[in-house]
């Protein structure tokens, strides 16, 4: 199983949690404040698994255009620069909707929490039960074209 | 009296910002730290790349799942 194929399956689990949070959390969002409760829970889910799912999708775009190559300015700028962006909106997000009266804040950052905790076990889990090979690529040839030392020419 | 305790009784406005900044610390200095020992790791064994990005990811997740509580804990949880 490659790199790609891990985070496709970390993506498509954090699919998964998502809908089973927020259902959970809607469930219990109803019971504690009714429409309210239901969209605050909606809310935190959203907030969590967009933004744990972020990471895992800007290595994807990283590797696609970095051509596969990890040590390169279009990976970490992809990557870092992804979770920078992802820091500034979940920032003005959290603040306009802290401002929100129909939020029950209580019922959202439970949810939030539920998911966010939810990712990383997703996260272990996929990782940990993956089959990928130590050595995923060729190695490269490091006489580049020229007889190895000690080879006979 | 002017000593360090008036003054710090005078501060006002949002303290959301101040947890901002103590969510924001650890997380950047574990990221710093999670990417920087995957490009020492991958500049010495290129071939484990595939490995060792994945190793990252779970890093970075980690560290960032610490900031995202940290930052909505403030303005979630008061009123």
């Amino acid at each position: 199983m490659t790199t790609n194929q891990i985070m496709q399956r970390i993506l498509l689990w954090g699919g998964i949690l998502a809908a089973a949070v927020a259902v959970v959390g809607g469930i219990v969002g109803w019971l504690l404040a009714a429409g309210a409760g239901v969209a605050s829970a909606l809310v935190g889910t959203a907030l969590a698994i967009v933004f744990c799912m972020l990471t895992a999708a800007s290595i994807l775009l990283a590797f696609k255009v970095s051509k596969g190559a990890m040590i390169s300015g279009a990976f970490f700028g992809i990557v870092l620069g992804g979770w920078l962006l992802k820091f500034v909106l979940f920032i003005v997000l959290v603040f306009v909707l802290g401002d929100q009266d129909w939020l029950h804040r209580g019922v959202a950052f439970g949810a939030l929490v539920a998911a966010v905790i939810g990712s990383l076990v997703i996260d272990c889990v996929v990782i940990m039960t993956s089959r990928q090979p130590t050595i995923d690529s060729d190695a490269d040839d490091e006489t580049q074209g020229r007889p190895a030392s000690g080879a006979r020419a | 009296m002017d000593n360090a305790t008036t003054i710090f009784a005078e501060i006002s406005g949002n303290i959301g910002t101040v947890g901002y900044g103590l969510a924001a610390i650890g997380p950047a200095i574990g990221v710093g730290i999670v990417v920087g020992k995957t490009i020492e790791s991958v500049a010495r064994q290129p071939e484990l790349q595939g490995r060792l990005t994945v190793l990252m990811y779970i890093g970075i997740a980690f560290t960032e799942a610490l900031a995202f509580i940290g930052i909505a804990t403030y303005f979630f949880m008061t009123a």
